[in-house]
């Protein structure tokens, strides 16, 4: 059951505002450029001994500095593997960041690493899983652990839930929060035919920490969640369709590739803030 | 499901995907030749981050090279990226793609990984 301690512990994000992600390519555009909040940062890229200067100044001029896992594989059948969760932890305690987080997937199985985040099935069972492994990263962790819907190009056969009431039930069993990615709901849609209402209506609105926007493509039949390409105007509608249900905390643009100039970025802010209201 | 049975069930998507494994039943095949082809691509861009020197030396041949190298070598969950470069550029040396290895200017030298998903 959801742990009331967590519950309160996410009104410390309630005013987080719009931010974007840290990445060492653009550091000194992140730290000069107007409108940002605070910044999330890649945890497995990050060594808590040798934090990168321009991060440590920006948490001095006290910016929110948020750290997201790719690497967890939670929704994964292995077990956890605790030294990753402990490198999170370490990572959230030397930032003093409020919440932590990483995604409903799994990488690694068979002993194959996937290098990206795959899907897992909308199984009562799966769900079980995820529950036991999220449970054993959040007795390591001692910070708010929020999880992410990704964007998928395949779905697993014979779901027995929607990606909503999958979401739902996890964080109704383990009191996690959630980042509602708007780009990847997009993509899932486009992809793979969820259906963004319905989606909406069966999450805990509540529960959201923040919400992710990026950029993406149309390739080979499909919409790709790049990181690199400017954010359709279409996956601003998802945003505010969310927004016309709920005011998130947080929201937040990431950007990994192909960077464009700082007036882009700034002008890509300037959009989330126009349809957040903040 | 058992959580062996679940076990199975990603490890025979994963070797589907990357090791020309058997396919899992219930997706579709072109549904998992796409998927490939972006997981490719992801490994593809982080070597080319890690190791700009080999995918600027290779020129138009890297896609090509690459894909090669990534279907008959999937990646290992012990394989960190860099290594995994460096394994790319051992293997293009080998093939006779690369003439010998290629000089990392030292303004290149810093580790770089991948961003966030």
């Amino acid at each position: 059951m959801a742990d009331l301690a967590d519950l309160a512990d996410l009104a410390d994000l309630a005013d987080l505002g719009v931010g974007i992600g840290w990445r060492p390519e653009i550091d000194l555009t992140v730290a000069r450029l107007p409108g940002v909040d605070w910044v999330e940062v890649v945890a497995e890229n990050l060594h808590v001994e040798h934090l990168p200067e321009s991060l440590v100044e920006l948490r001095a001029k006290g910016l929110p500095v948020l750290p997201h896992a790719v690497s967890l594989s939670l929704g994964g059948a292995d077990p956890v593997d605790p030294a990753r969760v402990e490198h999170l932890a370490a990572v959230a305690a030397a930032l003093d960041a409020p919440v932590v987080s990483d995604h409903v997937c799994f990488v690694r199985a068979g002993g194959l690493d996937s290098g990206h985040l795959m899907p897992i099935p909308r199984t009562r069972d799966a769900l079980d899983v995820l529950v036991a492994n999220v449970t054993t990263a959040q007795s390591i962790l001692e910070t708010p652990l929020a999880l992410e819907n990704i964007a998928a190009l395949i779905e697993w056969p014979d779901a027995e839930l929607t990606e909503g009431q999958f979401l739902a039930e996890l964080t109704e069993r383990t009191g996690c929060a959630l980042i509602v990615d708007v780009a990847n709901l997009y993509a899932c849609a486009r992809n793979i035919g969820l259906d963004i209402e319905r989606f909406l209506d069966e999450i805990p609105l509540e529960r959201i920490a923040y919400v992710h926007v990026a950029g993406g493509v149309e390739h080979d039949g499909a919409y790709h969640d790049t990181h690199a390409h400017p954010v359709l105007p279409q996956v601003l509608d998802v945003l505010a369709r969310l927004r016309d249900r709920t005011q998130p905390p947080g929201v937040l643009l990431e950007r990994d590739d192909d960077y464009p100039s700082d007036s882009e970025l700034a002008d890509e802010l300037a959009r989330i803030r126009a349809v957040v209201g903040r | 499901m058992t959580r062996e049975e679940l076990a199975a069930r990603q490890a025979q998507l994963l070797w589907a995907l990357l090791a020309d494994g058997d396919p899992p039943p219930g997706f579709a095949a072109e549904d998992l030749e796409r998927e490939a082809k972006a997981l490719w691509a992801k490994r593809r861009r982080v070597t080319a981050m890690l190791r700009p020197d080999v995918a600027e030396e290779l020129g138009e041949q890297y896609v090509a090279a690459f894909d090669r190298f990534a279907r008959s070598h999937p990646k290992s969950v012990t394989t960190r990226a860099r290594q995994d470069a460096d394994d790319f550029a051992a293997w293009a040396i080998a093939e006779g793609l690369l003439a010998s290895p290629p000089r990392r200017p030292w303004w290149k030298l810093k580790d770089r990984s991948s961003g966030g998903r």
